[in-house]
């Protein structure tokens, strides 16, 4: 397993967030959660990288191993070297205003990793590339439309070479033209075997990138498993009108 | 005006210029650098998880806010001495420390706001890069933060132009100090500290106008 998570706790004062979720993600596998807004799947996310810390629950990700206790806190060193084996797309992107493109990708590669900045700039070059703007390297990122930078934002977190990706909600802040290029990026990933946990909004997207989906509400996993059989052919009640009141809303 | 007046203009005008000059803005620069250091690093302190630091900053910006620029000065150059003579200091050393430790009380509150100013998305993509928190805040949050500080610095660098003459009391000859000397020759109050007025005005238009370019290349180069 590249990730395990095990009866994972997470309350903000005295809302309870998440309230005993269990994540199983194989290598190269892609795990897409959905859920109404509030449901917990974005604290979910931020809890796999540690932007939110866990209250309580242990978690497994590539070689690392945490456990979580009340009052106990994770070394911040723990921290770090838990998030270097992640990369994290955000909802608005959050790229370094004050550097170029090519700089927002080699900053991790050059200052966390201490590669020599040549062969970072390489590399990024590379992932720049292989997003569609390799043209675009010394444009400062207000000089990029929405999608762009967002590009930039994967090849960002895909120049730290992570074992898991993690997008939150990728295309949210997007205008709706600008949402293809960005899932066709992510697409490609998957295809190329990248373990991934997408957090989404986007139902077809999901189904077709999906090994696996998840569907929490309330702060628990209330569906899972192959994305036909919760996204078309929901078991629970709270499932299916969930999924019902969706679809309406894309059509 | 008569002749006399007329001759006195002219012949105090270059001693206090010069005195500006060699005195007054080496004080406000040399002050102002050490005051920024102190400002940043009180902020630092104030935005600790550490909280002695965070007392300790705040402790000395009450201090430092809290009571008049003019005692401060008088209590480093004539109050000091009586605990150590190690702690005599002439007068520009005096007004130096007085100066720096005004500039890093009232600094930090303009570098701390700028530093909450800064998204908190991009604290978490610094994070999200595997970043500690020192190097978040040297890559990230600092050099953002240090942009939107420097309209309210350089407006703190032009008050403290004209502070500086506070170090008159502690008998520093600066443009001010120098006034009075000529004031206590000739008895032209209004004619010589109207002077110093418009010499005190040249050097703070000059300064607003390097402001006005700093602040407009600044816009040019950064987001939106």
């Amino acid at each position: 397993m590249m990730l395990e998570i095990r009866n994972l706790h997470k309350a903000f004062g005295s809302l309870e967030v998440l309230k005993g979720i269990d994540v199983d993600l194989e290598k190269g596998k892609v795990l897409v959660i959905i859920g109404p807004s509030g449901s917990g799947k974005t604290t979910l996310l931020r809890c796999i990288n540690l932007l939110e810390m866990p209250d309580q629950g242990t978690m497994k990700l590539s070689d690392r191993a945490l456990n979580f206790q009340p009052g106990r806190k994770i070394p911040s060193r723990e921290v770090t070297e838990l998030r270097k084996r992640t990369g994290m797309v955000f909802q608005s992107y959050n790229l370094f205003p004050h550097k170029t493109v090519i700089e927002n990708i080699m900053e991790g590669p050059v200052v966390v990793q201490k590669k020599n900045k040549e062969q970072a700039r390489k590399t990024a070059q590379g992932l720049l590339d292989k997003v569609g703007l390799g043209d675009r390297g010394d444009y400062y990122p207000h000089q990029l439309s929405g999608g762009q930078q967002q590009r930039v934002g994967i090849a960002r977190a895909m120049a730290m070479e992570p074992d898991v990706l993690l997008f939150d909600e990728p295309t949210s802040a997007l205008d709706p033209e600008l949402v293809g290029e960005v899932l066709g990026v992510i697409k490609q990933l998957a295809l190329e075997g990248r373990t991934m946990v997408i957090v989404t909004h986007e139902m077809k997207f999901a189904a077709d990138v999906a090994d696996h989906v998840i569907l929490m509400d309330g702060g628990h996993i209330i569906e899972q498993g192959p994305p036909d059989q919760v996204i078309n052919h929901p078991q629970s009640a709270r499932a299916q009108q969930f999924m019902s009141r969706i679809s309406g809303e894309n059509i | 005006m008569t002749d006399r007046q007329i001759q006195i203009l002219i012949d105090s005008f270059w001693p206090m210029l010069e005195a500006g000059i060699r005195f007054t803005l080496p004080l406000a620069i040399f002050s102002f650098l050490l005051g920024l250091i102190l400002a940043v690093l009180t902020a630092l302190a104030r935005l600790s998880s550490f909280s002695l630091l965070r007392q300790i900053a705040r402790f000395y910006v009450w201090i430092i806010r809290g009571t008049p620029l003019l005692v401060q000065l008088a209590i480093i150059f004539y109050g000091l001495p009586m605990i150590s003579g190690s702690l005599e200091f002439d007068p520009f050393t005096a007004a130096l420390i007085g100066f720096s430790l005004s500039v890093g009380a009232y600094g930090s509150e303009i570098v701390r706001a700028a530093i909450e100013s800064i998204a908190k998305g991009q604290w978490e993509a610094a994070y999200a890069i595997g970043m500690t928190r020192s190097e978040a805040l040297r890559r990230i949050i600092l050099p953002q933060a240090a942009r939107v500080s420097v309209p309210p610095l350089a407006n703190s660098f032009i008050s403290l132009v004209k502070d500086t003459s506070l170090a008159g009391a502690v008998t520093y000859v600066e443009l001010y100090r120098t006034s009075e000397q000529i004031v206590a020759t000739t008895y032209e109050y209004l004619l010589v500290y109207s002077e110093a007025a418009v010499i005190y005005l040249i050097f703070t238009t000059i300064l607003s106008a390097l402001q006005n370019r700093l602040e407009k290349r600044l816009r040019r180069s950064s987001a939106n």
